[in-house]
């Protein structure tokens, strides 16, 4: 139920941050920012490789953030 | 007799987290133009596991990574992985289990990637192969991502297909097999000059041998269907210079277990070039529904699926870590991360966590060497 409620408010969550953007489209000038490596969700890529290689080999879920990811023989 | 079956499946263990430790690269969910600039990077992995007064499983890992861009429309990647893995039987369960064993595993992966961008699109096709003592897996992935023309939302669409063979060392004339076929639907959007969101659905469908062959009371369903929902938030804060950068996942599967995660982590730039970022990691999972927490009591009917997998069982993690950044020169950077990891079945946000479980904890050093080309 908890679950259920956090998941449901976190889905609400991005669907109205989403809307809110609607009107004041970001233009192409305005994305410095947004071009930096920490703003974008790729990250350093041998680190999130480690990182997400010892969490789906220590607990039960894994996956989520892309595709290609398979092969794991840590049941 | 137990004891000694048990010895081997947690040496198993070992080497199956050696396998998991060399896995392909997924893909990032986001389309970009494409590079102007390549990149080679290397990192150097060491992790060691730990119940109490036992040292567990210790990891060292090397990985190199490289991506080249090519006539302003392709970029190519790969990676290779070099690791090792040494460890003692952990003691699991404190009430089952005593003494240890040595094991010593090697394994080698490489991944190769080839990305085609178009004026408001790009289209990436992967693929990857991973071999060990008594497993083998070869992956291939296909990913689209289409931008509107403002470029401030994307839609991205991946497949892939995943087939590992597995044979036993237990006994080598034996071979199993196992599929995964896996779909991701993802939307980006930015929001702000200061705001980027996503969120990315994801299905798995697998299909074969998914038990450990060296453990005893194994009898894991042959398929495995699991769904996931992942939502991500990065925020720019301009008077700090600083970037939070927040994530939380909701995972379910056919085998009873819902997990939840929730990530957050803060990238601060410093004078003289450094970056340092903090981070916190909070999981909790339920336990599959044929998870075991002891030996079944042989006057009764077995179970016709069982596991006493303790990643199985209902847990709940904390994870703290912090990674320091460097740029020692024009082009060439250095890192370094630490993470402490913690894992007890009392911390599970649902309860019913198995209390003979001793708490387990593992912490990883990181240290890397990146320059763009």
């Amino acid at each position: 139920m908890i679950q259920k409620a956090l998941c449901l408010t976190l889905f609400i969550t991005t669907l109205t941050l989403s809307g809110c953007a609607l009107g004041t489209a970001v233009q192409p000038w305005e994305k410095q920012t947004l071009a930096r490596p920490e703003m974008t969700f790729e990250g350093d890529k041998l680190d999130t490789a480690y990182t997400e290689h010892i969490y789906s080999s220590k607990e039960a879920a894994s996956g989520g953030s892309g595709v290609g990811g398979g092969g794991c023989g840590c049941n | 007799m137990k004891s000694v079956t048990k010895q081997k499946t947690n040496v198993i263990g070992a080497a199956l987290f050696a396998a998991a430790m060399a896995l392909p690269y997924s893909q990032s969910a986001f389309a970009e133009a494409a590079p102007e600039r390549g990149i080679v990077s290397f990192k150097y992995l060491n992790y060691k596991d730990s119940q109490p007064d036992q040292e567990r499983v210790s990891v060292n890992a090397y990985s190199v990574t490289g991506m080249a861009p090519i006539a302003g429309k392709w970029s190519v990647s790969t990676t290779y992985t070099n690791d090792s893995v040494s460890g003692a039987s952990p003691e699991r369960n404190s009430h089952i289990v005593s003494g240890a064993s040595k094991m010593k595993d090697h394994r080698e992966a490489v991944d190769l990637s080839a990305t085609r961008y178009f004026s408001k699109a790009s289209l990436t096709f992967g693929s990857s192969y991973s071999k060990e003592n008594d497993y083998i897996s070869r992956g291939y992935s296909l990913q689209e991502s289409i931008s509107t023309e403002d470029k401030n939302t994307t839609i991205t669409f991946g497949g892939s297909y995943t087939t590992d063979t597995i044979n036993p060392t237990v006994n080598k004339d034996q071979f199993y097999d196992k599929r995964v076929v896996a779909g991701l639907i993802g939307i980006t959007k930015i929001l702000t000059k200061q705001d980027i969101v996503q969120l990315n659905i994801g299905y798995s469908k697998g299909k074969g041998y998914f038990n450990d062959p060296y453990k005893a009371f194994e009898a894991r369903p042959d398929k495995r269907e699991s769904k996931t929902l992942m939502t991500r938030w990065n925020h720019h804060f301009d008077e700090k210079d600083g970037t939070a950068r927040i994530s939380y996942r909701y995972y379910t599967d056919d085998w009873g277990v819902n997990a939840h995660t929730l990530g957050m982590e803060y990238v601060q730039p410093l004078p003289k070039e450094f970056t340092v970022t903090p981070l916190i990691r909070l999981y909790s999972q339920t336990a599959a529904r044929f998870y075991l927490s002891d030996f079944p009591d042989p006057s009764q009917e077995f179970p016709m699926y069982s596991s006493m997998d303790q990643r199985l069982s209902a847990f709940g993690a904390i994870t703290i870590g912090i990674k320091l950044e460097k740029k020692i020169a024009k082009d060439w950077l250095v890192d370094a991360k630490l993470e402490a990891y913690e894992q007890r079945a009392g911390w599970s946000i649902t309860g019913g966590g198995d209390p003979g479980l001793l708490p387990f904890k593992a912490r990883s050093i990181q240290l890397g060497l990146s320059r763009n080309l």
